[in-house]
């Protein structure tokens, strides 16, 4: 009799537990990031939680699962096989190496899981890119510069890191722009390694080589002290540069009425794969299947960009948050929805 | 065998005795600490496909603990032991690719890769111990001189691997894992490399460098053979994160290296020289990968897991540490 009523609750338990999964859609998916050294990348994730919590409202039950921590890229691997072993439905990477992850992502394919990398491109045939054009980018802030400065005058370059996919997309949208401008001239160009001091510094070097120069490419998060060179030199009124995307930058570039035009890679990023995520994991079809960039794989976002013109809204969308925290945008759950059937 | 005859006359005596015989042992007794905690938040993370997962991944992680543990013996440092791993990697994607990706072509690329890394361990044998320069600033500086010939070689991450080559490394051979054949063979490796004379002149170099030159072993030849042996096995390190990630990337091994220096540590050899196992080693790198996982399995937030990552790696360090002194005191 005892066996009888546990076989009768079990049954009614499994029949409860199947009803609910059947009313709520649930999917578990898991989020890896491998660099923890700027609020970008905390930013990034915080925005990617929200934007899960909002499907609650849509009756689809989304969990995140995060792995964020400073590893090497055999240790992001083994983000992705952690996440293999815990049987989520799709993960999502800012990958620490465009090409190393084909093998780990052909296995996570084959365990029928969605993978999606943001932020930066990657090689694999089995993964799909949903974030930032990174040569469009390079490219935007080039033709800003080009335009401000009347087709004609002297430039100088502050690059990131050399040898990263980012950063070499990023200069080879500059200097694909540059080519239609046969007035400007590229004077020189340096590597910062995205790194604030690095790129003060190789500002005043530049200052002090080329006194005569008109413009400044120079990427974000190098931007800031770049404009603080120029401005210790008393340099602001006659030399046009890119900025960047930080609540402390946008502000002192209201106040001083610096010269700048800034390409926005939002730490929106994540949440606006998420959102494509949890929308392919409902079975639903993207009306362009996603095959741009140079690895046939990609949906690229659009890349707002903040100038002189616009750059008092960018400070009213940021007004009351800290000084690291970026100007962000990312796809709606509706938005993300219309880019699909 | 002899010793077995010998009955402990107390416990903590015979613990002392272990522990003398076999150093390894706290971090053998931490890794299988690891994988219980792991198998007890995610009994997934115990099957068989997951641990072949985990092995094929921190191979390369161990093969260069491994090659940083001998200059380590000398009481050396190779700060630029992930930049010849990136500098073989690169290189040997780039070969295979140029000759077709082939099995010739894939064992040829290999053979130079393997030479590669000797050159590399061979200039920074010279200038630390020929030249004299200090090991930790010296091979500081070769590393980034290696990193530039990667970026030479490969500007950006992209090259891919032959199908051939990576699919054997991920793959099975007569039903096994492909990986448990490489830890097979070097287990072998290591244990005729322990009985080499090489090995122990290291340790007499690490122990007492000024009383191993005057009682006559040529210091500087010995650091330089154990350069070359780090070079060689950074090398093996680069085959593996090749069969492991199917591609070349001029900057994979820049953060792998003081992963390597603290993976020595947590197996139980001394910075200092002259103490020191290359098992422990092996050990050392797979509790970083265990530690890895189990902060994420245990569920911990996502803001805190580099916290707790240093904090877990720390504790394990100090026990090590702890087990360790008793048994050399």
């Amino acid at each position: 009799m005892k066996k009888l009523i546990a076989v009768a609750l079990s049954t009614v338990a499994s029949i409860v537990i199947s009803a609910s999964a059947v009313n709520a859609e649930a999917f578990k998916i898991g989020l890896s990031n491998g660099w923890v050294g700027s609020e970008w990348r905390t930013q990034m994730i915080d925005e990617a939680k929200a934007a899960a919590e909002k499907w609650k409202e849509k009756g689809v039950d989304v969990e995140v699962s995060v792995q964020s921590a400073n590893v090497d890229v055999p240790g992001q691997i083994a983000h992705i096989r952690n996440f293999i072993a815990e049987g989520v439905n799709a993960i999502i990477v800012n990958p620490n190496s465009p090409t190393a992850f084909d093998p780990i992502f052909a296995q996570a394919k084959e365990a029928g899981i969605l993978v999606i990398a943001t932020d930066a491109e990657v090689s694999s045939p089995d993964a799909l890119y949903v974030g930032i054009d990174q040569t469009a980018w390079g490219a935007a802030g080039a033709k800003w510069l080009a335009e401000t400065l009347g087709g004609k005058g002297k430039v100088v370059a502050i690059n990131g890191v050399a040898g990263h996919p980012a950063n070499e997309m990023r200069v080879a949208g500059y200097k694909q722009v540059f080519k239609d401008y046969p007035d400007i001239q590229i004077v020189n160009e340096v590597n910062a390694n995205w790194d604030q001091a690095q790129g003060q510094q190789a500002m005043q070097n530049i200052l002090a080589t080329y006194p005569d120069v008109n413009g400044v490419v120079v990427q974000d998060g190098m931007a800031a002290g770049a404009w603080k060179s120029i401005m210790d030199a008393g340099k602001t009124g006659q030399i046009a540069a890119t900025g960047e995307i930080r609540k402390d930058f946008i502000d002192l570039w209201v106040k001083d009425k610096l010269n700048s035009g800034a390409t926005v890679n939002p730490p929106g990023v994540m949440a606006s794969a998420l959102n494509v995520a949890v929308l392919m994991l409902q079975g639903k079809k993207l009306k362009e299947p996603a095959k741009a960039g140079q690895y046939g794989n990609a949906l690229y976002l659009p890349i707002p960009f903040i100038d002189s013109k616009n750059v008092g809204d960018a400070a009213k969308q940021l007004e009351g948050k800290p000084g690291y925290y970026s100007y962000t945008s990312a796809l709606s759950i509706e938005d993300a929805e219309a880019l699909f059937k | 065998m002899a010793e077995i005859t010998i009955t402990p006359r107390t416990r903590a005596g015979g613990m002392r005795k272990l522990l003398e015989r076999y150093p390894f042992l706290p971090a053998l007794v931490i890794v299988v600490a690891l994988l219980l905690l792991n198998g007890f938040f995610s009994p997934n993370s115990l099957s068989y496909r997951s641990l072949t997962g985990l092995l094929s991944t921190y191979m390369a992680l161990v093969l260069l603990a491994i090659a940083q543990t001998y200059v380590i013996y000398a009481g050396d440092i190779d700060l630029s032991a992930g930049a010849i791993l990136s500098l073989v990697n690169v290189a040997i994607v780039v070969l295979m690719e140029r000759w077709g990706g082939g099995a010739g072509a894939v064992l040829l690329a290999l053979a130079l890769g393997l030479l590669l890394g000797l050159a590399c361990g061979l200039l920074n044998g010279i200038v630390v111990a020929a030249l004299r320069l200090q090991a930790i600033v010296a091979t500081f500086a070769t590393s980034i001189f290696f990193t530039g010939f990667a970026l030479y070689i490969l500007p950006v991450a992209g090259t891919p691997a032959p199908a051939l080559f990576w699919r054997t490394y991920g793959g099975r051979l007569l039903g096994v894992p492909f990986v448990f054949y490489i830890l097979a063979g070097l287990v072998v490796l290591l244990l005729v490399l322990s009985r080499t004379r090489l090995v122990t002149q290291l340790l007499a170099v690490g122990d007492d460098q000024q009383a191993a030159f005057q009682s006559g072993l040529p210091v500087v030849p010995i650091r330089i053979k154990g350069y070359l042996l780090s070079g060689l096995f950074s090398a093996l390190a680069a085959f593996c994160i090749t069969g492991d990630t199917a591609s070349g990337d001029p900057l994979v091994g820049g953060k792998m290296t003081l992963y390597s220096v603290a993976a020595v540590v947590l197996g139980g050899s001394a910075l200092s020289g002259g103490w020191g196992t290359v098992v422990g080693s092996l050990l050392g790198a797979l509790t970083i990968g265990l530690i890895n996982s189990v902060v994420f399995f245990m569920g911990t937030p996502s803001e805190w897991q580099n916290f707790v990552q240093g904090l877990a790696i720390l504790v394990v360090l100090m026990a090590g540490v702890l087990a360790g002194r008793r048994a050399r005191a």
